[in-house]
């Protein structure tokens, strides 16, 4: 095992390699850079645009910023924001707790739901009650999420009153106090819900499948022989078998926690990675682009990694090595 | 075992919906006190000024966090900064500077002297003095400095040779005392003063910041400080600001206890006026007509400062040289340039695309503007498809090959190329090809196309082959002068249109030794300068913005006018 994650280690370096001249090449690629754009001719003057371009290298050759780039990069400086003109990494680190957060809680409600809705359509296979999860998973899945954001907003925030339609916090309330956390909870329940409840489908779908499958097993016949209740075998035998599985796509959930709903969090104006992932795109921020494209590219490179060897945890058939 | 399991599972769940409905009850009421508190004073706002009370204020968003006038980069930023700081200079209706902090006298408009009210206080405690003024030139001209704000001080005598390492101090700025400072221009001009920049910078708490530095440290981005009615008490990065009266406000009582600004995103905006989940925020003119109808809030409209156009590419220009290198024959003609004008039905296009939230505009001048000229000096270009056939006709634009679609006058295939800008906006596309129908029904073949917006602003520049005839918009400041933008060794006259004698009235203009400091002789001269690009249309005006601002009733005291809002002290909210 460990000789096996030691391989894959090691094979990731030249992988990130030729994803950071992928990235570097398409952040280059784009047109015009961060001075270009609407001018405002009462803030700015011609003079300091060149003067500017000069001073953040965008004359040199690409090989030399790409080079600068790197080795910088590796050595733990992501350069400076050129719109925030603070660190790169300040920018990151200020808005990876919101989230971070927000992932967890989307998590945590489509696991909570997937988990119900899974165990029932297992149980119940081919009924009205299953076809009709399906048929609810499969469609939450087609509505994009900034129109069922649009409309939670319209629907939770302004007719019902539940939700506040934006922002993560009140402002209002003082840091770290009960009503803080309860508040800051407030805020992200009605994003959660919208990302979380989206997307059941995979999990549904995949827990039913494997609940189906295992209860047509020797074991389960053998339980059933012994006079166990059907609650018992299912609640018990069947599920504890069929949750290994899903607990691989843990690994690939790493990445999207960070990588966060990018539109789901503009409409929601929640200050989090996903947010500044478009503002940096339309900005042409090419320094925070940069560094969260090469940061979501290595959680889903360390994401499988870690999907295959808790695989190989879960299920000591499967030899890694 | 199991059930405890499942337990933990239920208890989750639980736990879950009790905050939903713990949270959900709290927003009901509070929303329903609001409705209620908004039936009793419907009238109340317009009457005296109440204490106390919080303000919320919308930016439609996220700040980037550059909370100091020296530092900031857009306009959100801006908006947040008016509300904690002041200017020492400000501008009243017609864009005359008026004293603020600072009262200036001058005798020939190069050496200024300025005295500072006594007893201002900065939201630290500390005294504003002429020396956080000093330090704000000193910043701003240093090498380091990172903001685009130089050309605010680059005509204080000394500030280049300071900038370049050759000088330890500005020598055009002299401190008499801490309240009386003078300041020497490199040369005498009637805009220096309004050209100059006008804010203090805190020398207390950035003095020991290193210039470079300072745009990332915590006195610009986290506990930024002014001299305004409102102090930063909280900022929770990209998405809200709270501040609280400042007590010791130099300038008379501050009516709210708090404003809060929060960021709402376009989609909300008319949803949170609905519900009184903000207070004041500024409106796209696409939401106008959605907020128009909301009972509890009113919309006001105040001249802006912009407008848009459509330029020809008359030229190309080297940035080098500074000057217009050679000439693009396509477009030169003055005819076909009116005739394209009259083609246009301004007035339906800026109703259509507008919601009324803009006029048409003749003229590179906003209205608003001192100097800017009469439509009644100037030609209208009424709509008008007859007018424009003739004058195509006349000019030798006519269809020789039976096509529909008129030739050049050389008898070779003409079509115009027009580009617009693309955004996510849907809107843009439609607007553009309205423009090109226009000119299709008078016979012009017209193509458009979109052009990715950064990409857009730099083939303009560069005087990309690709644009022929595009669309534009321009922002002009509390100084009228339009000469950054239209004379010929400028960047920014992205039409190349190169009239010496245009150019000449533009210099007069400003030359002291020939409009003194008489603004009637300047005015004529601006409006004579007007006169002739209305005449030769280098580029179709098309429009000039309004602002539009939407209030919940409960908010009183609050006025706008050209130069912006007054100040935030005069604010309140009816409880």
């Amino acid at each position: 095992m460990l000789k096996y994650t030691f391989r894959r280690l090691l094979g990731m370096i030249p992988m990130l390699i030729l994803i950071s001249i992928v990235v570097f090449s398409l952040a280059k690629l784009m047109p015009g850079d961060s001075l270009s754009g609407e001018i405002d001719p009462l803030n700015t003057n011609p003079q300091y645009i060149a003067e500017m371009r000069e001073k953040l290298g965008y004359n040199d050759p690409l090989p030399v910023q790409y080079f600068n780039w790197v080795t910088d990069f590796v050595q733990g400086d992501f350069g400076k924001s050129t719109r925030f003109k603070v660190p790169v990494a300040d920018v990151i680190m200020e808005k990876i707790p919101n989230t971070l957060f927000l992932g967890v809680m989307a998590l945590l409600i489509t696991y909570i739901l997937a988990f119900i809705m899974g165990m029932y359509s297992g149980r119940k296979p081919y009924t009205i009650g299953d076809n009709a999860i399906a048929g609810i998973n499969y469609v939450m899945l087609a509505i994009p999420s900034f129109v069922a954001a649009v409309f939670a907003i319209y629907f939770f925030s302004f007719h019902l009153n539940w939700f506040p339609f934006g922002g993560s916090v009140d402002i209002l309330v003082e840091d770290g106090t009960f009503e803080y956390w309860l508040s800051r909870l407030h805020h992200v329940l009605l994003p959660a819900i919208v990302l979380g409840a989206m997307s059941t489908a995979s999990y549904t779908q995949f827990l039913r499948n494997d609940i189906i499958e295992n209860s047509r097993k020797d074991f389960v016949r053998t339980a059933r022989a012994k006079g166990t209740p059907m609650k018992k075998i299912y609640n018990v035998h069947i599920l504890r078998n069929s949750i290994i599985p899903l607990v691989t796509f843990l690994g690939f959930d790493f990445a999207a926690l960070i990588g966060g709903a990018i539109i789901t969090e503009t409409i929601f104006t929640y200050p989090g990675i996903g947010q500044l992932f478009l503002d940096s795109v339309t900005n042409k921020d090419y320094p925070i682009l940069m560094a969260l494209t090469m940061l979501l590219s290595f959680l889903t490179l360390a994401g499988n990694l870690i999907a295959d060897i808790l695989y190989g945890i879960v299920d000591p058939r499967i030899r890694l090595d | 075992m199991k059930n405890r399991k499942l337990f933990w599972l239920f208890a989750l769940i639980l736990a879950l919906a009790a905050f939903l409905a713990a949270c959900g009850g709290d927003e009901g009421s509070s929303s329903k006190d609001n409705a209620s508190k908004d039936d009793s004073k419907d009238s109340a706002a317009e009457g005296e000024p109440q204490k106390g009370g919080t303000m919320v204020y919308g930016i439609d968003a996220p700040p980037e966090g550059l909370f100091n006038p020296a530092f900031y980069g857009i306009a959100t930023d801006a908006e947040i900064i008016d509300l904690f700081d002041e200017s020492l200079i400000t501008y009243n209706e017609k864009l005359e500077p008026e004293p603020n902090v600072a009262s200036w006298t001058t005798e020939d408009n190069k050496v200024f002297n300025f005295k500072f009210k006594e007893g201002v206080k900065w939201h630290n405690g500390e005294e504003l003095t002429v020396n956080d003024w000093l330090f704000a030139f000193e910043t701003i001209a240093s090498p380091d400095y990172d903001g685009p704000r130089y050309t605010n001080v680059q005509t204080i005598e000394g500030a280049e040779a300071f900038r370049k390492g050759e000088a330890d101090t500005i020598s055009g700025v002299e401190v008499v005392n801490d309240y009386e400072i003078n300041i020497t221009f490199d040369q005498p001009r009637v805009n220096n003063l309004t050209n100059l920049w006008s804010y203090p910078l805190p020398e207390s708490v950035l003095g020991d910041v290193p210039v470079a530095e300072m745009s990332a440290s915590e006195w610009v981005r986290t506990t930024p400080i002014g001299i305004g009615p409102f102090k930063v008490d909280k900022i929770v990065p990209g998405e809200s600001v709270e501040m609280s009266r400042f007590d010791e406000y130099w300038n008379g009582d501050v009516n709210l206890d708090k404003i809060v600004v929060r960021v709402i995103d376009n989609s909300s905006v008319v949803g949170a006026l609905q519900n009184g989940d903000v207070d004041m925020i500024s409106l796209q003119p696409v939401s106008g007509p959605e907020v128009e109808p909301l009972e509890n809030v009113n919309i006001v409209t105040y001249p802006g400062l912009s407008y848009y156009y459509v330029g020809f590419k008359l030229g190309k220009f080297d940035n080098e040289k500074q000057t217009i290198t050679e000439e693009l024959p396509k477009y030169q003609s003055k005819e076909l340039r009116q005739a394209m004008m009259y083609a246009i039905n301004r007035q339906e296009w800026v109703d259509a695309f507008f919601f009324g939230y803009a006029k048409v505009a003749n003229k590179p001048v906003p209205t608003a503007h001192w100097n800017a000229a009469d439509d009644s000096e100037l030609n209208t270009y009424e709509y008008d498809p007859e007018k424009s056939k003739e004058m195509l006709d006349a000019a030798g634009y006519k269809d020789t090959n039976g096509d529909g679609f008129r030739e050049d006058p050389n008898g070779d295939e003409f079509v115009v190329k027009f580009s617009h800008y693309a955004t996510g906006n849907p809107t843009f596309e439609s607007r553009a090809q309205a423009i090109t129908q226009y000119w299709e029904e008078v016979g012009i073949k017209s193509e458009l196309e979109m052009v990715e917006v950064n990409l857009y602003y730099e083939m303009i520049e560069k005087d990309d082959p690709a644009i022929e005839t595009f669309f534009g918009g321009w922002g002009t400041g509390s100084d009228p002068d339009p000469s950054g933008l239209w004379k010929a060794n400028q960047l920014w006259n992205y039409p190349r249109y190169n009239n010496p004698k245009a150019d000449k009235l533009l210099d007069d203009a400003l030359n002291i030794d020939i409009v003194g400091t008489d603004q009637q002789k300047r005015t004529d001269l601006y409006i004579e300068w007007q006169k002739i690009v209305n005449e030769e249309v280098p580029m179709l005006y098309i429009a000039e913005l309004e602002e539009i601002r939407a209030l919940n009733q409960r908010v009183g005291g609050a006025k706008f006018d050209v130069s912006g809002q007054n100040s935030p002290a005069e604010w309140f909210v009816t409880e």
